[in-house]
């Protein structure tokens, strides 16, 4: 019995005997990746039972069971949770660590004890933001955004968040450091950039992103708390400071933030596609391109979330022009999966379905972001339900619905067992269903001017939070039986064996099933494209014990 | 790592060899990672760089009158003390790499004493600052008192202690890890077979020092001359 | 490392010409708000320090025997940086609501919270 990545590992420090402090100590990719699962996911449905809660509370207008100031602790935690502690480390954190040095042929990241000390990093990051919600005056109240002036105010414990999304903004620059370069350095001989997987495009991008923005909100967060406790001025009006100075300087990362959540998302879309449908991708170097195209303009439009706070006419022209350029290079994605898709040998597999599923819901969410892009129809749509159902759309029914078809994707790979393909589909049918119910009605909710993070609001909108609260319901009976059914697949699953999809990237060229520790027997030389199918069937074959083509 | 890393070979299917490069002994990725991090740290102070050009737009003769107040000579001390540093560094890490380990140490030992002094003359500053009221949370930064700065001093001043600060805190650390370098040194872990952990500090020194040359003219010299109308010029 | 093999004697003497440029700009940075282009004296200073930063990467952080990758990283971080100062200079200098805002105008009188009106 040959032995996995579960049987042996190597430690930060020393070489530890149980297998407790073999966890605690590892810096093998793919343990770190699955623990970084394990933390993102217990804290993914806190931050949903926190939304369920505000879901209950909006069923019918006035008070019910929690009170107005309580309710903006809700929805600062399910953003601060959701955003800095779930989706920024997201697909990077697990599938860049566990997947991506697979798939270029490396034996781990380039700098793997690094990588352990930024997991341990990212720990204490949501050690310090959940502690919040015990000490003192409470949560934060202000958003997730934090805006000044009412941020520097307020008596909640804003200090508490800020640290904390600092520290997690550094290990969040810490992993794309170490993804650029093991991406730069580690690739197999013969992989050149455009022979890599688009996955590893999509990683690249994003640790670009992850390297040059987040600074600039680690900064800004810095200046809040020495705004809050030494009143240097810099956000004050009454010290001639400007509280938009801190919107623009929060956007500047913010809004790159979000291209890095959804490009390591479109890599998985992109590894997802060509596979069930048994056919070379359709424009490898455009989605590539598209890719790093994203990740640059995606600097330069910042200026969108603030149109309503006074900023020159002539800045949020500007703004809203490189906007909507920014949604083609996502557009030419979306034309080439299908353009895939056409005339292939389609395998609706679960992972597909998650897929399919995606382009219908990313589309309405990055289109409802054209619509708002809009000057004008931003004045009426900003901060409304309908900008909320948006984002929605775009981060749920775009980067998680992605996370769960890389989930069900990569599941043979990392666990070498198979889930139940019945009860995932049906679990993935709960979700969509759910998913569309509870967001929908927001956009019209929104457009007929219902407020965000409003507490109370006028009779006429209760049918569309009634309706919203029962799509609730069933998208989160979806979610746990989606994960039941994973757990259960990895207890009680079949052996799933070395490449039950049939895929052609090199991640799935492992000699045992799971990956033994130093992943591949041998790095094999790339010759060849990565997405190379003939007639439905992958070209390029391997002798898995010295990796030598035997096509 | 007890046992020596080997290379492994890929072979393509002409028989040709390629070496694979991999995560130990990568020289290049060493030093590519930490210029991105450096790059980090640019685009943090670039940041506050950019909050300090906008309010000096916004407020541009209180941020001179504010200047002139500024102790040039201190500043100015300060600034040849970490050039010097920074050269001092660079000799350390010359002297490694062609093996005179014990001149390389010196070297340390006095960039690290050169970041003392420039930390004894910046407290010297605050202090003498913190003498004249002028500090955060002292009455002439904060509005609506009668020793009130104007709205852009008191802007000017709180950048440049939070610059200033955040600046010599870099400092601070640099001089720890300078300490944790000399103990590898002593341990024979950095060497001038592998010395890019040496390299790796040697370009944080500088770094530091490139950020205090955008610094000292920002916050000392634009004050400076005969722009400030009636302020009494440095002490 | 280093693409020229450069013996110690060159290397340290590299260093010390270095120095000596750095000491003549910093010297320079000292007297130019006295003695020429005083009302210029942040661009001057500006220009100045970039100089000095040019040195000290090129020489002192051995940027230049160093491939592409590095070199182009650093440009291209300093064309982003210089695209947020030109946006939030557009947005400064259009401002719209001086009327109802501190932050254009000066208020003389700190303790005034009426708005400074402008013509």
């Amino acid at each position: 019995m040959s032995k996995t990545y579960f049987d042996e590992t190597h430690c930060a420090i020393g070489h530890p005997k149980s297998t407790f402090m073999q966890w605690m100590l590892t810096v093998d990719h793919k343990r770190i990746g699955l623990m970084y699962a394990a933390v993102m996911f217990t804290f993914f449905f806190i931050a949903v039972a926190t939304a369920f809660l505000m879901r209950l509370e909006l069923y019918a207008p006035g008070a019910q069971f929690i009170d107005g100031d309580t309710f903006n602790q809700a929805f600062t935690l399910h953003g601060v949770i959701m955003i800095f502690l779930f989706i920024v480390p997201g697909i990077p954190a697990i599938f860049g660590n566990i997947v991506m040095p697979l798939m270029i042929g490396a034996k781990d990241v380039s700098f793997p004890r690094l990588n352990w000390f930024t997991f341990w990093l990212y720990i204490l990051g949501c050690i310090i933001a959940v502690a919040s919600l015990w000490v003192g005056n409470g949560f934060a109240d202000t958003g997730w955004t934090f805006y000044a002036p009412y941020s520097l105010n307020t008596g909640t414990n804003v200090i508490f968040t800020l640290v904390a999304a600092f520290i997690l903004g550094m290990a969040s620059i810490l992993t794309g450091l170490n993804f650029l370069v093991t991406i730069h350095r580690l690739r197999a001989p013969g992989m050149t950039f455009f022979k890599m997987p688009l996955f590893v495009w999509g990683i690249y991008s994003t640790a670009w992103i992850q390297l040059l923005a987040t600074p600039v909100v680690g900064i800004t967060l810095i200046l809040a708390i020495l705004e809050k406790y030494f009143g240097i001025g810099i956000f004050d009006p009454a010290k001639g400071g400007d509280p938009v100075l801190f919107e623009h300087l929060f956007w500047i990362y913010s809004h790159p933030a979000v291209y890095l959540m959804i490009l390591p998302a479109f890599g998985i879309m992109s590894e997802i596609i060509p596979v069930f449908s048994r056919r070379e991708i359709f424009g490898y170097r455009t989605i590539a391109l598209s890719s790093a195209s994203i990740a640059g303009i995606g600097y330069l439009v910042w200026g969108h979330h603030l149109y309503t706070s006074g900023m020159a006419d002539i800045a949020k022209v500007v703004f809203s022009f490189l906007t909507f350029f920014v949604a083609v290079p996502t557009g030419i994605k979306f034309y080439d999966w299908i353009a895939t898709m056409y005339k292939g040998k389609i395998v609706l597999s679960t992972p597909m379905l998650w897929a399919l599923g995606t382009i219908i819901t990313f589309a309405i969410g990055g289109l409802t972001g054209v619509t708002i892009a809009m000057v004008g129809v931003d004045i009426h749509l900003q901060d409304t339900y309908y900008t909320v159902a948006h984002f929605h759309y775009a981060m749920l029914g775009g980067v998680v619905f992605l996370l769960f078809a890389g989930m069900h994707y990569w599941f043979p790979l990392v666990t070498g067992k198979m889930y139940n393909e019945t009860k995932a589909k049906m679990a993935f049918g709960l979700v969509f269903v759910g998913f569309n119910v509870l967001w929908f009605p927001m956009f019209i909710a929104g457009y007929l001017g219902m407020p965000r993070r409003y507490f109370d609001y006028l009779p006429e909108f209760q049918i569309y939070h009634q309706i919203s609260f029962w799509g609730a319901v069933i998208f989160i009976i979806g979610l746990v039986s989606m994960f039941t059914v994973l757990i259960q697949g990895w207890r009680k699953g079949k052996d799933a064996g070395l490449n039950p999809w049939h895929a052609t990237t090199l991640e799935w060229h492992m000699p045992t099933s799971p990956p033994p520790l130093e992943n591949h027997a041998k790095v094999p030389y790339v010759d060849f494209r990565p997405y190379e199918y003939h007639h439905g069937e992958p070209v390029v074959k391997f002798d898995l014990q010295t990796m030598k083509r035997i096509d | 790592m007890a046992h020596a890393y080997v290379p492994e070979i890929a072979t393509d299917r002409d028989g040709n060899e390629h070496e694979v490069q991999g995560w130990q002994d990568d020289l290049y990725g060493a030093k590519l990672g930490f210029w991105l991090f450096m790059f980090t740290e640019v685009l943090m102070f670039g940041a506050m760089f950019l909050s300090l050009s906008y309010y000096f737009t916004l407020h541009h003769q209180d941020f001179i009158d504010a200047s002139a107040t500024l102790n040039r000579l201190l500043g100015g001390t300060n600034t040849v003390i970490l050039l010097f540093s920074a050269l001092t560094m660079g000799l350390g890490l010359l002297k490694m790499k062609h093996g005179d380990i014990k001149g390389a140490k010196l070297m340390i030992w006095a960039t690290i004493l050169l970041a003392l002094v420039f930390l004894g003359i910046k407290a010297v500053e605050w202090t003498a600052e913190y003498h004249h009221g002028v500090f955060l949370g002292l009455p002439a930064l904060q509005p609506g008192s009668d020793l009130s700065k104007p709205l852009g001093q008191i802007l000017f001043f709180g950048m440049y202690f939070t610059m200033t600060g955040i600046h010599g805190f870099h400092i601070i650390l640099g001089i720890g890890i300078m300490l944790w370098l000399l103990k590898r040194i002593n341990s024979g872990k950095v060497s001038p077979k592998h010395y890019i952990l040496h390299f790796n500090i040697a370009l944080y020194w500088d770094l530091v020092h490139l950020i205090w040359v955008f610094v000292f003219p920002y916050f000392y010299m634009i004050g400076a001359g005969d722009v400030a109308g009636g302020i009494v010029h440095g002490h | 490392m280093d693409t020229n093999t450069k013996t110690y004697k060159e290397e340290q003497a590299g260093y010390f010409k270095v120095l000596i440029g750095l000491l003549l700009l910093t010297t320079v940075t000292f007297i130019q708000p006295y003695y020429f282009l005083d009302n210029a004296t942040f661009a001057v200073q500006m220009l100045i320090g970039t100089v000095k930063a040019w040195l000290i990467l090129m020489y002192y952080m051995h940027l230049k025997g160093e491939k592409l990758i590095i070199t182009f990283l650093y440009f291209s971080m300093f064309i982003v940086l210089v695209f947020f100062v030109i946006v939030i200079g557009v947005d400064v200098t259009n401002f719209q609501f001086e009327d109802a805002s501190y932050i254009s105008s000066p208020i003389t009188d700190v303790h005034d919270h009426t708005p400074v009106t402008q013509h």
